[in-house]
């Protein structure tokens, strides 16, 4: 749930960046860091091993700007892809207000975007949060592999009610980045205003 | 989810923000800061002579993150938690000390203070901060949010993100 701080007059939203490992989700947090304009991010903050895979997670703080008085701001986060770091995914997960689900569109990687997913649901749980309540986009990333699979094949393992916005990218390349972190800071808005 | 969060509003902020300067000069500490379990900061006290702090909002980020990952390792050992959390480097050092289930007050110092002293004054400032918010009678007002919120968070997203397209 969203932080307001009426003494600062902040509103403060947690976005995670879920997906299995290699989908692409720390690129995602760099293309986005390298695109926004210096007055509105922070620093960039990555915990991650020599080789360069996130180990804890990446950070960046976004400023949206004033809306109704209060200074807007999400704080992005990433979680750890490989299997083994569900622990630190956990953690990272806690008080998530939207989630950008990176999937990979190399067919070798359909199974694994699909246990992401369930453990992305069962890690919600343990939070007494159900997936359904958390606004959620998908990123079909690494479009231009050339045996990317149909989007129709991953929207049926990913999203079979057709429920999810799902948004083709290639982050590598900055595009269909900036596309799903919109999709969900607008969702997560539109909570907070129901809420009210 | 609801996140539990402290309602640091009205007289109850000024008492807080009174409690902060009070630890700072105690203790000769440079920077306090309460901070929720998601990482945001609530309030913060810097020491007129203290530097230009390094950016807040990654400090209670991985201040935060590092004290859920503590409380994950004491699980494994039984354990509620660890009673204390303390960090000293060469020159700079941090202490932090829970504010129930809500908060984390955290406490940074360099060597010009002694680590007993702050450990005391957040400790002393802890228990403060918890009757000032046990007595708190004012609660933040209720905030509105009328069509022109979505229209205004539509305008900014656009201006950062470029036009949705739907």
């Amino acid at each position: 749930m969203s932080t307001i701080n009426f003494s600062a007059r902040e509103i403060n939203f947690k976005i995670v960046y879920y997906g299995p490992g290699l989908s692409g989700k720390t690129t995602n947090l760099k293309q986005i860091y390298q695109q926004v304009p210096a007055e509105s991010k922070g620093e960039m903050v990555s915990l991650a091993t020599e080789d360069e895979r996130t180990l804890f997670f990446d950070f960046l703080p976004l400023d949206l700007g004033k809306v109704n008085g209060f200074k807007t701001r999400f704080h992005l986060y990433t979680v750890p892809g490989q299997v083994f770091y569900n622990s630190s995914r956990k953690l990272i997960l806690r008080g998530v207000d939207g989630v950008v689900f990176v999937a990979d569109s190399d067919p070798a990687r359909l199974r694994a975007n699909a246990e992401s997913l369930r453990n992305l649901r069962e890690n919600l749980q343990e939070y007494n949060m159900r997936i359904s309540d958390v606004p959620l986009v998908i990123q079909a990333n690494k479009r231009d592999l050339p045996e990317a699979l149909d989007l129709s094949m991953l929207k049926a393992v990913l999203d079979p009610q057709g429920k999810v916005p799902v948004y083709e990218a290639v982050a590598a390349n900055f595009e269909g980045v900036f596309e799903p972190l919109r999709g969900v800071a607008t969702m997560v808005l539109e909570k907070l205003a129901q809420r009210a | 989810m609801l996140e539990p969060s402290l309602d640091l509003y009205g007289s109850t902020f000024d008492s807080v923000d009174g409690i902060l300067r009070e630890l700072l000069a105690r203790s000769r500490a440079r920077y306090a800061l309460i901070i929720d379990h998601k990482g945001f900061v609530l309030m913060h006290a810097r020491a007129l002579w203290a530097p230009k702090p390094p950016s807040f909002d990654s400090f209670a980020t991985l201040v935060a993150s590092n004290y859920a990952a503590n409380r994950a390792i004491a699980n494994l050992f039984g354990e509620d938690g660890f009673r204390e959390t303390v960090q000293q480097g060469a020159e700079v050092g941090t202490y932090l000390e829970e504010l129930g289930a809500e908060a984390l007050l955290v406490t940074v110092f360099d060597t010009t203070a002694q680590l007993g002293r702050v450990k005391i004054a957040t400790k002393h400032a802890a228990d403060a901060i918890r009757v000032a918010l046990e007595s708190a009678e004012e609660a933040p007002p209720a905030m509105e949010f009328d069509a022109d919120f979505q229209q205004d968070a539509n305008a900014l997203l656009d201006g950062l993100f470029g036009t949705r397209q739907r």
